[in-house]
């Protein structure tokens, strides 16, 4: 009992001593850091397939995790540099592309990395990101949901006739909803308009199961919002002016007039709330309106 | 029936050994990939839990093959008791064939009870009925035959060879079995006539597991047809019994005075 006693009191002892030491160890490391790493992939994604054996299912779905770590986790580092609003563009994200053409080779079925590139891997390389849905298109030609990504690439290319045909091509497929030939007619006739972008982002939202996916488009349709509700107060404010000779001194002076506008108004302050229902900001000497810091809409 | 009691005995052996042990393992990563999952893998966690789930149990179960496998023979010769089991009307094919269906029922009891967590996960995560638990078990099917398969192999050299060059060969084979399909292109690719015919004669001699690998397709909800399980279910008979008429041929030549 005694020497079992001892011997417990050995091993706490030992394994405190052991954590001890693998913090010394880590400090004393060179170039440690919690950031994520940016080291290349040195194995190429055909030969991984094969070392994969049976298990490429499983180091499919690592990479697709590790591809979500390198995102968030440069999100994170950047926010920590930089306060102000920042999209994925000004984030040095050049790993991504090869992270998820690994997920996408190990596991060629796998959809999910094929939606992430689409929304993600434009703001990266956007020919990258083409040809990484253009892949996933050739070993899942039934999926439909590859067109409509492929179709949203080339819109935000205002590529809108190649949009187009994606979505008319994909609104083909078995199993296609009716508004995908629809998105492909609206783009061909209308592809830079706000309300085209609009139904293009509800139907991703809808189409989607990724969270960050929806967080992302849910942003982009607040942007949205935000345009239409600027190009109304930026109206009201603008026929102000030319029936006073004056700007607005604060918002209580076009109340009435944003209220017909359909803008729904700060109670306290009588300012008109963004999508994100935080009040506008009276700016210019009340000659413009902007968005508050506090926002959740994104400045770019 | 003599084949019946040995493996029983095989059985229950292995059960004395703490090989259903892993069990638990496999039960705890099971729980903390439920669990976790969903926070890491954004939206994807059916996926990865069958991956997760069906690769272990490959892996579990390989690992079993070889380790309990190549000890089947070898411990009856070092405890002596392989006298005592010889002296008696036994064959020395019963005696194997008797070795490789106890194990066999070890790894069909691991993969079963494997086989309904991985189930059990998908519907909690699910919080409901989900049709992938019951899709993914054609999968588990083929994962057992080429457990079959490599139980054979681990017998065969264990019957000849010290267990822990035993283990080394049979892991070789299972890797080089995940390669045939690069052993028939060598073969279909090569120029020179003697490799071409050494690399077709190592695909045909060596097992093709690779019909075994449907583990991704399995996450997708892709279960193989009819005909090919049919034929893998053939395949790994007859290449089992390949495998035990040479181990008995090779056990049958040995002195044990």
């Amino acid at each position: 009992m005694k020497k079992n006693l001892l011997l417990l009191t050995a091993i706490v002892l030992a394994l405190i001593t052991s954590v001890g030491l693998v913090h010394a160890i880590d400090a004393r490391k060179p170039g440690s850091s919690s950031q994520p790493s940016d080291e290349p992939l040195y194995v190429s994604p055909a030969t991984a397939k094969h070392l994969a054996l049976a298990f490429n299912g499983i180091a499919a779905d690592w990479y697709w995790m590790r591809s979500l770590q390198y995102v968030g986790g440069k999100i994170v580092a950047f926010e920590d540099t930089h306060p102000e609003d920042f999209t994925l563009a000004d984030i040095d994200l050049h790993l991504l592309p090869a992270l998820l053409r690994m997920s996408t080779t190990l596991d060629p079925q796998f959809i999910a990395p094929y939606e992430y590139a689409a929304m993600v891997v434009p703001e990266v390389n956007p020919d990258e990101a083409i040809a990484l849905v253009n892949s996933g298109i050739a070993n899942n030609p039934s999926s439909w949901r590859l067109y409509q990504h492929l179709g949203y690439i080339y819109w935000r290319r205002k590529d809108y006739e190649k949009s187009s045909a994606c979505y008319s091509t994909g609104g083909k497929l078995p199993g296609a909803p009716a508004w995908m030939a629809a998105m492909g007619a609206r783009m061909k006739a209308e592809g830079g308009s706000r309300d085209a972008a609009r139904e293009m982002y509800r139907h991703l939202y809808e189409s989607s199961n990724d969270p960050s996916v929806k967080e992302m488009v849910e942003k982009q349709l607040m942007r949205l919002d935000y345009l239409d509700q600027r190009e109304a107060i930026l109206g009201v404010l603008n026929s102000f002016k030319a029936a006073n000779g004056r700007c607005a001194a604060s918002w209580r002076d076009v109340a009435a007039q944003l209220r017909t506008a359909g803008l729904t108004l700060d109670p306290g302050t009588g300012a008109p709330l963004d999508p994100s229902s935080t009040p506008y900001e009276l700016i210019k000497n009340g000659c413009d309106v902007g968005l508050d810091i506090n926002t959740k809409v994104p400045f770019k | 029936m003599r084949v019946i009691t040995i493996a029983r005995n095989a059985f229950r052996e292995a059960v004395r050994d703490r090989v259903l042990y892993n069990l638990v393992l496999f039960v705890l990563l099971l729980i903390a990939g439920a669990i976790f999952l969903g926070e890491l893998s954004a939206g994807q966690e059916t996926k990865i839990i069958i991956d997760l789930g069906l690769s272990a149990m490959l892996l579990f179960g390989v690992f079993i093959a070889i380790f309990v496998g190549v000890g089947l023979v070898y411990k009856e010769i070092e405890r002596r008791t392989l006298y005592a089991i010889l002296s008696k009307p036994i064959g020395r094919g019963q005696f194997l064939l008797g070795k490789y269906l106890g194990l066999c029922l070890t790894l069909l009891v691991n993969v079963g009870v494997m086989g309904i967590g991985v189930s059990l996960a998908l519907i909690y995560i699910r919080r409901g009925w989900e049709p992938l638990a019951g899709r993914i078990w054609p999968a588990i099917l083929l994962i057992y035959l080429e457990l079959t398969i490599m139980t054979a192999v681990a017998l065969l050299f264990s019957t000849f060879s010290s267990p822990a060059l035993s283990a080394l060969l049979t892991f070789f084979v299972f890797l080089i079995g995940h390669f045939s399909a690069d052993l028939k292109t060598l073969a279909d690719t090569n120029a020179n006539g003697a490799a071409r015919l050494l690399f077709r004669g190592l695909y045909y001699l060596l097992p093709n597991l690779t019909t075994y690998s449907v583990i991704t397709p399995a996450a997708h909800g892709i279960a193989p047809g009819l005909q090919s399980i049919g034929l893998a279910i053939a395949y790994a008979l007859v290449y089992s019994a390949l495998l035990l008429a040479a181990a008995t041929m090779i056990f049958s030549g040995r002195n044990f005075k």
